[in-house]
C-alpha cells in the first residue's frame, strides 16, 4: 500500500556538549575530562500509524521534536530506537526548503534538487516550466539563489517537491514564510494532492490550516506524544495547553 | 529504515539497473554544478585549472632544474617534472575538494536524504575533469621532446584508473573525519606538504639509497608516478625510471601498492559507511 507509515516507539536523542569539541587539540589537552553532554531527548517513544491518503498533522511547541520526527520519516536522521516504515516514494521539505545552494542560479539548483528527489532528465525537461510558472519566478532563474529572499526560495523549493513522483509530502512549515498569495496557492494544491489520494504529513504552528485540513492530528511536547486524535479534538487540548486563543487575530 | 517500494511490481535487475543509473544521473548533476562553482566569479575561470600547474611548474623548474641543475642529469627532467606536478595537483585537488565537500553541502545533507557517497565522488570528479585538461598540456611538452607514442601506452588507462580509487579512498577517509574534527583540514594541508616532498617529484628516484626507495614505493602514489613515467618516457636514463619492480628487484613487488589501494579503499568504503547516517546531524 503505497504512503503509508508506520512508526514505531521512536525514540532520537541528540548528545550536545556543552563546551563543543571538535578540535583535536581539545581532546590531547584535555584527554581525560569527561565532556559534560546535555542528553537533549529530542523524541522518546513516538509511534503512530499514517494511512494511505490521510492528512496528518503534527503540533506542538518551538523545539518538541516535530522537524526532528520529519527527518526520521524522511530517512535523514537514523532513530536510537524504534522503527519507522514508509511505504511508497517520499518527497520532502524540510526546514524551509530542499536545500538549496545559494552560489548557483536558480535554474541549476532546480536541476539538482529535481534530480536528487528523483526526476529523469526528460522528466525534469517536462516539468521544469511547471515548476518555475508554480513559483512566479520566470524572470530570475538564471539568477544567484542568494539574491533571493527566503519568500521566493520557499516558493521554489515548494514548486519543486510538488513536481516530483511521490506518494507521501512531508512538510514542514511551508506556510512560515510566504505571502498571503503563496499560503492560498498552496493550499488550493493540499486539496488537489488529497483528492489524488496521496499522503500529506504536515508540520505547522497556523492551527487554523491544521484543524481545516486535517484527518487526525499528533501532539507531540518535549519530544513525547501528548495525543493523538481527530484535527478538532487535539488542536484545542493544544491551544488549551497552551492557552492559546481560538483565532489568533 | 525506510524502504521505497514504489517499484516493486519491476523485476529484481531491472530496479538495480534504474537504482544505478538514478545515481549516476544524479552524480552527474553534482559535479557538472559543482565544476561550474569551482571557478565561478573568477574572470580567467577553467583557464586556471592549466595555468596554476604550469606556474607551479615553471617556479620548480627554475629553482630545481636551473638553480640546483637537477636538470642537467636528462634531457626528460622537465617532462619528467610536470608529469609529476600534474599528477600530484590531481591528488591535492580531489582530496582537498573531497575533504570539505560533506560540509560545504551542508544544507542538502540536512534536507535530502540520498546516498552521501556521491557527494565526495562528485568532487573528486570535479578534479578529475580539472585533471583530463592537464593532460593536453602534458601531451603537447611529449610531442614537442619527439617522444613516440608507444602501444603500452595503454597501460596508462589501468594507471590512472588505480590513482583515481586511491584518491577518491583519501576524499572519503578525510570527507568523514573533517565532520567530526575540523582539524583535519589543517593537518591534511601540512601532510600533503610533506608528501609532496617525500615522492620523486621534483628529484629523480634515483638520488635515494636503496633501502628509501623501497619505504618510498610503499606510498602508492610513488608507484604510479614512477610507472607512467616509465611507460611514457622510455627512452630516460634508468634510474629516473625504477618501478616498484625495480627497487624490491622482483615483479612480484608489483602487488604491493595495489593491494595497499585495495585494502585502503575497502577501509574508506566501511568508515564512511559507518559515519553515514550521523553526518545531517553532525555537519
Amino acid at each position: 500500500m503505497a504512503g503509508a507509515i508506520e512508526a514505531r516507539a521512536l525514540t532520537k536523542t541528540f548528545r550536545l556538549p556543552h563546551e563543543q569539541r571538535t578540535t583535536i587539540k581539545e581532546h590531547f589537552l584535555h584527554p581525560f575530562r569527561q565532556i559534560d553532554y546535555d542528553r537533549n531527548e529530542a523524541l522518546r517513544d513516538v509511534s503512530f500509524h499514517i494511512d494511505e491518503g490521510e492528512f496528518f498533522s503534527v503540533v506542538g511547541p518551538n523545539g518538541s521534536g516535530k522537524s526532528t520526527l520529519l527527518k526520521i520519516l524522511a530517512g535523514i536522521y537514523r532513530t536510537d530506537s524504534g522503527e519507522v516504515r514508509v511505504e511508497g516514494k517520499l518527497s520532502p521539505f524540510i526546514e524551509l526548503g530542499v536545500g538549496f545552494n545559494t552560489e548557483l542560479t536558480a535554474r541549476d539548483n532546480v536541476r539538482i534538487n529535481a534530480t536528487l528527489l528523483g526526476l529523469s532528465k526528460r522528466e525534469l525537461e517536462e516539468r521544469y516550466d511547471e515548476i518555475v510558472a508554480f513559483a512566479e519566478l520566470e524572470r530570475f532563474m538564471d539568477q544567484k539563489l542568494k539574491n533571493f529572499s527566503s519568500g521566493m526560495q520557499v516558493r521554489l523549493a515548494y514548486a519543486i517537491a510538488i513536481q516530483v513522483d511521490f506518494d507521501i509530502l512531508l512538510l514542514d512549515e511551508v506556510l512560515a514564510v510566504g505571502d498571503g498569495e503563496f499560503q492560498e496557492k498552496c493550499m488550493a494544491t493540499f486539496e488537489e494532492i488529497r483528492a489524488a489520494g496521496k499522503t500529506i504529513v504536515f508540520v505547522s504552528h497556523d492551527l487554523a490550516a491544521v484543524s481545516h485540513f486535517s484527518d487526525r492530528v499528533l501532539y507531540i511536547e518535549s519530544g513525547r506524544p501528548v495525543a493523538l486524535g481527530s484535527a478538532d479534538e487535539v488542536v484545542e487540548r493544544y491551544r488549551e495547553a497552551h492557552g492559546l486563543a481560538l483565532t489568533p487575530f | 529504515m525506510s524502504a521505497a517500494t514504489g517499484t516493486a511490481d519491476r523485476s529484481r535487475p531491472a530496479r538495480v539497473y534504474a537504482k544505478v543509473r538514478g545515481r549516476l544521473r544524479i552524480l552527474h548533476v553534482i559535479a557538472a554544478a559543482e565544476f561550474k562553482l569551482k571557478y565561478s566569479g573568477s574572470a580567467l575561470g577553467y583557464a586556471w585549472s592549466l595555468i596554476k600547474p604550469l606556474a607551479l611548474f615553471t617556479m620548480l623548474y627554475l629553482v630545481f632544474g636551473r638553480i640546483f641543475k637537477l636538470g642537467a642529469i636528462s634531457h626528460y627532467y622537465a617532462l619528467s617534472l610536470l608529469m609529476g606536478i600534474c599528477l600530484v595537483t590531481f591528488f591535492n585537488d580531489a582530496t582537498f575538494l573531497g575533504m570539505y565537500s560533506l560540509v560545504a553541502r551542508e544544507s542538502l545533507l540536512r534536507k535530502l536524504s540520498f546516498p552521501r557517497l556521491i557527494v565526495p565522488t562528485s568532487a573528486t570528479l570535479t578534479a578529475a575533469i580539472t585533471f583530463g585538461v592537464n593532460l593536453i598540456a602534458i601531451a603537447a611538452f611529449v610531442a614537442w621532446k619527439h617522444v613516440m607514442p608507444q602501444w603500452n601506452w595503454l597501460l596508462l588507462a589501468p594507471l590512472l584508473f588505480e590513482l583515481y580509487v586511491f584518491v577518491l579512498s583519501i576524499a572519503l577517509i578525510l570527507s568523514a573525519l573533517f565532520v567530526r574534527f575540523r582539524d583535519i583540514g589543517q593537518i591534511w594541508e601540512l601532510m600533503v606538504q610533506l608528501l609532496f616532498y617525500a615522492c620523486p617529484i621534483v628529484y629523480p628516484i634515483g638520488y635515494l639509497p636503496p633501502w628509501a626507495r623501497k619505504v618510498c614505493f610503499l606510498y602508492p602514489f610513488t608507484q604510479i608516478l614512477q610507472d607512467v613515467r616509465s611507460i611514457v618516457l622510455y627512452p630516460d636514463l634508468k634510474p629516473n625510471r625504477l618501478t616498484v619492480a625495480d627497487a624490491f628487484g622482483t615483479s612480484a613487488a608489483r602487488l604491493i601498492p595495489i593491494a595497499i589501494v585495495l585494502l585502503l579503499a575497502l577501509g574508506a568504503l566501511a568508515l564512511f559507511r559507518r559515519e553515514e547516517p550521523y553526518f545531517a546531524e553532525r555537519v
